[in-house]
């Protein structure tokens, strides 16, 4: 099931909700039947499901992503973060998430470092 | 007989008067042993006034709920530095995922946390070079 509180099943019979960040209509669920928690094209998702105690939530803040996690297995999860509440979420990302918000996020610390990184090519 | 030993002996002498407590309330009272590495770290850190993970391997300890220094959380398992975010001024966060419980929690960088592990962390997403360039070809 989606996270999306949003989900409606229109005349097609395909149930599908709106992004609360850029407002992309996007199926629930992905092309391989994965369900989706984010949307595709920004990533941003929304909190309507309680990860601590389980069940639906009642915040329903929009959620935004803020790093990306590596798995064991090498997959990559996406961090969420509520701008309302601040829980933070990971879900796993899906084959047409959007790469290059995912490689931005990826390589964003490497950005702005808080030491210079020259130090490292000694090593 | 071996009442007349012990009484031959003597009371057993006191033990002598300890003017350094390394336990409780000593000079070692705001210390803590990661539970990751075992390097002992002191609290005071440069930077953040809540040290809370281990400078050498960043692992940390599920013992606050919401807010830094509650004591608020039952859970006490390990955390487990999990990813880095960067906020909008630049500043690099560790995300935190407990292994007991599986909660997550973001924290500050402090000023002595060790720099290779820190852009180990930051480098593990690009590390597996089929997934990255996979992403890079899609773009």
């Amino acid at each position: 099931m989606s996270s999306h509180t949003s989900t409606n099943i229109n005349t097609l019979g395909v149930s599908t909700f709106a992004c609360a960040w850029c407002g992309l209509t996007v199926s629930a669920y992905a092309a391989d039947g994965a369900p989706r928690n984010h949307c595709p094209s920004c990533l941003h998702s929304q909190h309507v499901l309680d990860h601590v105690e389980g069940g639906p939530s009642d915040c329903e803040g929009r959620m935004s992503p803020i790093a990306i996690a590596v798995l064991r297995t090498g997959d990559w999860m996406v961090i969420h973060r509520c701008v309302r509440c601040d829980e933070l979420t990971s879900n796993p990302v899906c084959t047409d998430d959007n790469q290059l918000i995912l490689m931005r996020m990826a390589v964003r610390p490497l950005a702005q470092p808080p030491f210079p990184l020259e130090a490292f090519g000694t090593l | 007989m071996s009442r007349n030993n012990h009484r031959g002996r003597g009371r057993r002498r006191p033990q002598r008067h300890k003017d350094v407590l390394h336990t409780q309330g000593g000079h070692r009272a705001n210390d803590f042993r990661c539970v990751s590495c075992r390097l002992d770290v002191s609290l005071d850190a440069p930077g953040t006034a809540h040290r809370n993970h281990c400078p050498n391997c960043l692992a940390s300890l599920h013992v606050d709920r919401k807010i830094p220094g509650d004591r608020d959380a039952d859970c006490r398992g390990r955390m487990e530095a999990l990813g880095m975010s960067v906020r909008t001024d630049g500043e690099w966060m560790i995300i935190h995922q407990c292994a007991s419980c599986g909660e997550l929690s973001a924290n500050r960088i402090a000023g002595d946390d060790s720099p290779l592990a820190l852009v180990r962390l930051a480098l593990r997403p690009l590390a597996d070079p089929q997934r990255a360039g996979r992403a890079l070809l899609t773009l």
